[in-house]
């Protein structure tokens, strides 16, 4: 039974929480809050997070002084009788520019502001549609259609949509897709690189000579920045001269060079192999860590009870590793989970993996409201994981 | 002593504030790096026409994705660190529908400059809600280079007239591929990025034949008269081949001409251009205003002085950049400084430009295209879903 924390040792623990709820929940919340918004940048009308009306002030204004330049001239060609219909046309107009000209940007519309506004489009519209059948001639006629239309858009009544974007979500087949690949990728490239690590940290944990260098040599993949790697490998795997492919092809694993880089399939075994390459020494680092620290006692124990190779690793080895290889699974599976670096690198996004998808949702079409969807969905995917290793492989080592 | 230095002090301040009246404003002009001396000439022209405002070129990063969202970035923020902007034609709507870019009619009106005075296509791009927003920076077209030493007369003449199909351009290259040192017919861009959509537009005659165009270019990428790694070429790797001798035919926009000349071990004898088939993507950049810009007079007056006939002819004549206003087009000292305008085939192929969609929201609908097309080109899909992805895509 634990002790009941006192008020001055919570105080010393107030700034870490304070940092904590900085740096890690204000993100999370504030990309679930746009989650919630039809956030688009490349829309004036949606962006930012507007729950309310408001007007957009600056082009409003914009388009009121382009009607009034039409009219300007559109004033001394008409007749007598109708040049007092678009003075006063003018006159609201320019009256409405002088109001808003000053905004830089969105203004909250209270009381009916925002019906007045409307009442004065429609009723220009109707004026210049009248005006068009006798002068189809006019500046007005011609150029106030397409400028009223753009001031309706000015009127943004908000664009709070709630949680239908998760329901979008659903329904998107491109999205399935990215988890689809993202979990293929994780899958594979975690359990070969547990495999292949396994087999580098038994061998580099034994004393033989020369094993300092052998350590190091092993770790280089892991020490190039990934941007490099990656671009080390797209030569590699070039169709023309790159010597994997042509390794490739020889061999009969690939039907031709230019494949590995173009196809579905190939991009994704492509991207497995340099994940592999790269990061499998750091899968060895961390289970060699976890080696080092079990008792070589033990070991001599079952040499002397007559046990095997096979059987000291599966009953000594295995067992006595599992809480560095949870962290090691744990590290490796989010890492991997979350890959951008690499794939954008090597083939510019195929497989498009769940990071991919977000980034050109958000980055490439301004779509921050959809993109933040994608990015809490994976999110809970990766808290998903975390659960799932926690509860399979280390349930024993959360209790202790 | 507190006396005198807050005399020096005003002194100081009253020499740099006279300092600051007589320096030129400074405007800055964020474009990508010119391999030509081009754009720099241009900008020391204009300084040195007039002294209230002093271009600075910003340079940009040479990845146009990487740029576009370096700019939107920065305007997203209110950021008037750019003045005068370049855009690739396809972005121009996406910028207007955002707000990020200032209107310019009344401006042109002012300057008694006329919207149809200057490249249609570029300015078409341009217009968003009966707007103008952009002045050509240059245009582009895509072309067909050929070798008029491999090519025989005859089929040199149906080329140039544009007499002829996809198809009999396929035939072609598999006719000519080999010889005369080539190992290549024909070569385009088929990579998945922003080019592929530029090729898709010309084979599908821009989107009226989706289905025949599609099947065509997959022909295309399957016949032995294409690399079998056609599907990784960008205009780089289209260059790189036509130039050293490697391809009897190229998909390219008019900078290969320079760089034939430049590093080609072929001679621009040895080669010709053509229309495309199925009309010719325009490209190519704009000019515009950041909204936020402290100083949209002194941008309006530099992409005043670039459209000018004095900006157009260093502009054609260093780096070998086609006109943006029209009457330069068949302008004598153009068409002696650059070579091509005096070519049948380039002048027919100014004829049958092509736009490709234009759209406040270009680039997802580019990246709907790609994701449609690319797969299927690959193998992995039919065509019939493609055809119903792109237009879907289209739709948008």
């Amino acid at each position: 039974m634990q002790r009941r924390m006192t008020w001055k040792e919570f105080c010393f623990i107030l700034p870490l929480l304070l940092l904590v709820s900085v740096f890690s929940l204000y993100p999370i919340v504030s990309s679930f809050v746009y989650t919630l918004f039809d956030y688009q940048t490349n829309k004036q009308s949606k962006n930012a997070l507007y729950t309310g009306p408001v007007l957009n002030a600056s082009l409003y204004a914009e388009d009121c002084d382009y009607l009034v330049h039409y009219l300007k001239k559109d004033v001394e060609t008409v007749d007598a009788s109708d040049r007092a219909t678009l003075q006063t046309m003018m006159d609201t107009l320019a009256g409405q520019h002088a109001l808003y000209a000053d905004e830089k940007s969105t203004v909250t519309l209270s009381g009916d502001t925002g019906s007045q506004i409307a009442a004065l489009i429609a009723q220009t519209r109707r004026t210049v549609e009248t005006l068009g059948a006798r002068y189809p001639d006019l500046r007005i006629v011609q150029k106030a259609p397409t400028l009223l239309d753009e001031m309706e858009t000015c009127l943004i009544t908000g664009n709070f949509v709630g949680l239908s974007q998760y329901g979008t979500l659903f329904q998107d087949t491109r999205f399935g897709q990215a988890v689809g690949s993202t979990f293929l990728f994780t899958i594979i490239s975690v359990a070969l690189e547990l495999v292949l690590g396994m087999a580098l940290a038994l061998v580099m944990d034994k004393a033989i000579r020369g094993i300092g260098m052998v350590r190091t040599t092993a770790l280089i993949p892991w020490a190039i920045p990934t941007a490099v790697s990656a671009l080390i490998w797209c030569y590699l795997y070039d169709g023309t001269s790159g010597i994997v492919a042509a390794l490739f092809t020889r061999l009969g694993i690939i039907a031709s060079p230019e494949l590995l880089l173009t196809t579905q399939g190939g991009t994704m075994f492509a991207a497995i192999l340099a994940d592999v390459w790269k990061t499998t020494p750091y899968m060895a680092l961390l289970l060699l860590a976890g080696l080092q620290v079990i008792d070589r006692g033990l070991y001599e124990s079952s040499a002397i009870d007559g046990a095997g190779a096979v059987r000291t690793f599966t009953s000594i080895t295995l067992p006595l590793l599992k809480p560095s290889m949870l962290v090691a699974l744990l590290f490796r599976t989010l890492d991997a989970f979350r890959v951008y670096d690499l794939i954008a690198v090597l083939t510019k996004g195929t497989p498009e993996t769940l990071s991919i998808y977000a980034y050109k949702m958000m980055i490439g079409q301004s779509n921050y409201g959809y993109g933040s969807v994608i990015v809490v969905a994976m999110f809970a995917l990766v808290a998903l994981i975390a659960f799932v290793y926690v509860k399979v492989l280390g349930a024993e080592l959360i209790r202790e | 002593m507190k006396k005198t230095l807050s005399i020096l002090l005003t002194i100081a301040l009253a020499l740099s504030v006279t300092a600051a009246l007589a320096e030129p404003v400074a405007v800055k002009f964020a474009a990508q790096g010119d391999s030509t001396p081009a754009t720099q000439a241009v900008i020391d022209a204009f300084n040195a026409s007039q002294e209230a405002y002093k271009v600075e070129w910003v340079d940009m990063t040479n990845d146009s994705g990487a740029m576009r969202e370096q700019l939107t970035t920065s305007l997203k923020a209110g950021s008037s660190e750019y003045d005068i902007l370049s855009l690739d034609v396809v972005w121009a709507g996406e910028f207007a529908a955002s707000g990020y870019i200032q209107p310019l009619d009344m401006m042109l009106e002012d300057a008694g400059l006329n919207v149809a005075d200057f490249n249609a296509g570029s300015m078409a791009s341009g217009m968003y809600n009966g707007k103008q927003y952009v002045l050509p920076f240059f245009p582009d077209l895509g072309l067909l280079y050929f070798r008029t030493d491999i090519v025989s007369q005859e089929d040199a003449a149906k080329l140039v007239a544009g007499a002829y199909t996809w198809a009999d351009l396929l035939a072609m290259s598999e006719k000519y591929a080999g010889q005369g040192g080539t190992t290549a017919g024909f070569v385009f861009q088929a990579s998945l990025y922003e080019g592929l959509i530029c090729n898709a537009n010309e084979f599908t005659s821009n989107w009226k034949d989706i289905k025949g165009g599609l099947e065509m270019m997959k022909q295309f990428v399957q016949s032995k008269a294409t690399p079998d790694n056609i599907l990784n070429y960008t205009e780089g790797e289209t260059a790189n081949s036509f130039v050293k001798g490697e391809s009897v035919f190229a998909r390219n926009w008019p900078y290969q001409w320079g760089v034939i000349k430049s590093e080609g071990t072929i001679t621009t004898d040895q080669v010709a251009v053509a229309p495309l088939p199925g009309g010719d993507t325009v490209g190519g950049w704009l000019l515009a205003i950041n909204k936020n810009s402290a100083n949209p007079e002194g941008a309006f007056a530099f992409m005043q002085f670039l459209n000018s006939e004095a900006g157009q002819l260093i502009m054609s004549e260093q780096g070998g950049y086609l006109p943006g206003l029209n009457k330069m087009l068949t302008d004598e000292r153009i068409m002696t400084a650059d070579e091509r305008l005096s070519m049948v085939g380039f002048q027919n192929a100014l004829k049958t430009t092509i736009a490709r969609p234009v759209s406040a929201e270009y680039s997802k609908v580019s990246d709907a295209l790609q994701q449609a097309i690319y797969p299927f080109l690959n193998g992995s899909a039919e065509i019939d879903a493609t055809v119903t992805a792109v237009e879907a895509a289209l739709a948008q």
